[in-house]
């Protein structure tokens, strides 16, 4: 097996630069929406006969085993070549869980699966009562026998009307001091006949996230993850990975990528007010790099990260949407207007992005909360 | 600025204005007819027509109300409070702007007042950029070449009102939609409207007016179409944050109302300054548009309606979506409804950022003529 750490970092780039450029399918470079899993098929099979599918996992579980800084140059060239995601919800976000609290028989069942897709992952935490206020979530599941009968209702589901299994927070012991007991963490089969997946249309028309409904759905019981009634601690313990992620520069990249052949295309160059704007944006964009490399390499140090990594999201997620709105501004009369805008040779579409960029601000803890966590824990202001 | 007289029959207008729209299904109407895939309502259109709605703004004689820009106002704001899908504003202040300027005895006027005919108005050109440009649409014996863009209105449209470049200046002509090599395309926008692109060879089209009178009518229709189009965007941005506003007293979070956060109280005090500053300017605006003649302070003072109309309107929409939080992303709730007229709107005859450097060159040459 590849040791891939042991390469130098231009090495490394060449390696997977290469290997996108080749293999990466034309007609899928920057998809402007979520593709479905049958979209992407074709490409995962490639990525999981060279077993880069989970770059972050280690190697002995099927992962690339890659430390912090290679992680960042794979993540880099992906977003570069415009390489879709996939459906990577059971990589990013199960399998590391699977992997940190799950028992052995859990980590040889799941984890193949994961890679190869024969599981397709939904994150299924919050509900209608439950958002910012996670640990006020009621989705109740009971013991009966060997197995949890699940009652109750999940929403904002990212993509489950696509998935086979969903993770989840449950409540299994309904009255405790603090919200945040009581809960666990589940994996649940979503083909069965309790479980009812409504799809919900977004601003934009599209149908990327679903309610999910659960009327005696079952799953058996070795299927938790972790101590019962312990869950909450667990998907805490996630949180500080997810925040580096959601907080990394790619979407923001990104979108700077597009503005400024987009923005070229259309002279909007010759504006020096845009140039500025601009300017302003790719700088935006460069010392978040700067401050982000920072807690990676923290990572890369072993260290664990503080309630400070919360300032990634907040910087990246306010500048791509500022990006997007320049976008806009560069497309002038056009700027309603749906669908990729024809550019010279490039062809942008300034509203997809646009949309894209607006939840997240919401999603992954929303920016509000974010602040929050900022003014306590790091700043150590009372309330 | 307004005498008390007039004060109350804008009153009156923005009464019967608003029980007009609501009577015919507030958003709801919106939504329907986008769902439906129609652009806007013909019976509609009259009902507005019967109303006198179109014909506020132009002359009396002329067989409109004579009420003013500040009348068309009124309506805009109405209109943008429901995010009516008709072409008012275009229908007030380019179709019916040109029309009573440059001939008023064309029977169009009167149908146009009288919601019995409905023409679109193509000034515009794409150049190959994408980006706007100089004009080259030529009209010569009888006949149009070339092409016109972002146009208003064009998919439920009877003709076209083109502004084309003549053997001796610009011209104003009518084109029948129908007429021989006049190819319209349509491309959506956010709000399910769409805007047209037209290309005409050897158009057959009737001219209307020629020469200085035509340039000069359309700085001011256009002018007029901005600042009633910031109007619009008032009123949008007044029902969006009434919307939100609601939602933040109800929606609970941590067992209280998320409006009980300090961080939510303050920004909804934003929203609502930043919308009564925009209320007063863009109303200010048009109230002073009605006396002035002078046809670059006219154009100023409808850039700084616009300019801070679409960055009012930018940050109400952007943060009424953030404050509902991901209901705010959905189709469900009007609030994204909101937030995609206005990214049709800002975008429509300049944003702000456009706005802000027309008004500083404006100023300019105020400034220089002096
Ligand atoms: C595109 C998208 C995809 C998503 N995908 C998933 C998914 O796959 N799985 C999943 O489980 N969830 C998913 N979510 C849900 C997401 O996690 C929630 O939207 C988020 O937690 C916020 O909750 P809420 O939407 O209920 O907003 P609310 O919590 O109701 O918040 C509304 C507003 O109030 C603010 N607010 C709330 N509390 C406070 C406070 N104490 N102080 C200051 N401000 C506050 C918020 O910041 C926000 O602006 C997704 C959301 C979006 C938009």
């Amino acid at each position: 097996m590849t040791d891939w750490n042991a390469m130098s970092d231009a090495e490394f780039r060449k390696e997977v630069r290469g290997f996108f450029e080749a293999e990466y399918p034309e007609e899928l470079r920057h998809l402007p929406h979520r593709p479905k899993f049958c979209e992407i098929e074709p490409w995962h099979r490639k990525l999981h006969a060279r077993g880069w599918v989970a770059p972050a996992w280690p190697a002995e579980y099927g992962g690339m085993g890659l430390n912090a800084a290679k992680l960042l140059i794979f993540y880099e060239e992906q977003q570069r070549w415009g390489v879709n995601r996939g459906r990577d919800m059971g990589v990013q976000m199960v399998g590391p869980l699977i992997i940190k609290f799950g028992t052995q028989e859990q980590k040889d069942y799941w984890l193949p699966r994961i890679l190869s897709c024969e599981d397709i992952w939904c994150q299924g935490y919050s509900e209608p009562g439950a958002g910012s206020d996670l640990a006020n979530l009621r989705t109740r599941a009971e013991i009966d026998g060997d197995e949890f009968v699940i009652n109750g209702q999940k929403i904002w589901t990212t993509m489950a009307h696509d998935a086979t299994h969903i993770f989840m927070l449950v409540r299994t012991e309904p009255d405790t001091p603090r919200k945040q007991q009581g809960i666990s963490f589940v994996l649940a089969p979503m083909d069965q006949p309790g479980v009812e997946v409504r799809t919900i249309t977004t601003l934009s028309g599209e149908t990327e996230f679903c309610e999910v409904f659960f009327d005696n759905a079952r799953t058996p019981r070795e299927n938790l993850v972790g101590e019962l009634n312990k869950g909450w601690s667990m998907a805490k313990a996630l949180l500080s990975f997810e925040r580096i992620f959601i907080g990394a520069p790619s979407l923001a990249q990104n979108a700077l990528g597009q503005l400024e052949s987009f923005a070229r295309g259309r002279g909007a160059f010759d504006d020096p007010v845009f140039r500025d704007r601009f300017a302003q944006a790719a700088l935006d964009v460069e010392d978040h790099a700067a401050l982000y490399a920072r807690f990676a390499d923290q990572l890369k140090r072993g260290e664990t990260l503080g309630a400070d990594v919360s300032m990634l999201k907040i910087w990246v997620t306010e500048c791509f949407q500022r990006i997007t709105e320049l976008m806009i501004e560069a497309a002038g009369p056009d700027g309603g207007t749906v669908g990729p805008l024809q550019v010279g040779n490039v062809s942008v579409d300034v509203l997809a992005s646009f949309y894209k960029a607006r939840p997240t601000t919401i999603y992954g803890g929303s920016n509000e909360i974010q602040r929050n966590i900022l003014s306590k824990a790091v700043l150590g202001l009372p309330g | 600025m307004q005498s008390s007289e007039q004060e109350e029959d804008l009153r009156l207008l923005r009464e019967s204005a608003r029980t007009l729209f609501d009577r015919a299904g507030g958003s709801g109407r919106a939504r329907k007819l986008r769902d439906a895939g129609g652009e806007f309502d013909p019976d509609m259109i009259r009902e507005l027509a019967e109303a006198g709605v179109f014909g506020v703004a132009v002359p009396e004689d002329q067989g409109g109300l004579g009420m003013g820009l500040a009348a068309g106002g009124v309506i805009a704001e109405e209109a943008g409070r429901v995010i009516a899908p008709e072409p008012v504003v275009a229908t007030i202040g380019l179709g019916l702007g040109l029309l009573h300027r440059l001939c008023p005895d064309h029977p169009k006027l009167a149908q146009l007042i009288g919601g019995e005919a409905s023409l679109a108005v193509a000034w515009q050109e794409r150049g190959p950029g994408g980006a706007p440009a100089q004009a080259t649409c030529r009209y010569a014996e009888g006949k149009l070449t070339g092409g016109k863009a972002w146009v208003v209105g064009a998919a439920g449209s009877q003709g076209f009102l083109v502004v084309a470049e003549g053997d001796d200046g610009p011209v104003l002509v009518l084109a029948e939609v129908g007429a021989a090599g006049l190819v319209t395309n349509t491309r959506a926008q956010a709000d399910g409207s769409s805007l047209g692109e037209l290309s005409f060879s050897a158009t057959p089209a009737e001219e209307l007016a020629s020469g200085a009178a035509v340039r000069n009518a359309l700085a001011e229709a256009v002018a007029d179409a901005t600042a009633l189009a910031a109007a619009e965007l008032v009123g949008l941005c007044q029902r969006a944050f009434e919307i939100t506003l609601d939602y933040i007293k109800t929606r609970e979070q941590f067992d209280k109302p998320i409006g009980s956060f300090q961080v939510i109280q303050h920004r909804a005090v934003d929203l609502n300054v930043m919308c009564e500053v925009a209320q007063a300017g863009v109303r200010e605006v048009l109230a002073r548009m009605d006396g002035e003649t002078d046809a670059n302070t006219r154009s100023r003072l409808a850039s700084r309606a616009k300019a801070r109309a679409v960055t009012a309107a930018r940050k109400v929409t952007r943060d009424a979506i953030q404050l509902h939080g991901a209901v705010g992303y959905t189709d469900e709730f009007d609030i994204g409804l909101y937030m995609n007229r206005a990214l049709v709107l800002s975008a429509w005859l300049g944003d702000d950022a456009y706005h802000r450097r027309a008004w500083f060159d404006a100023r300019e040459e105020e400034g220089a003529a002096q």
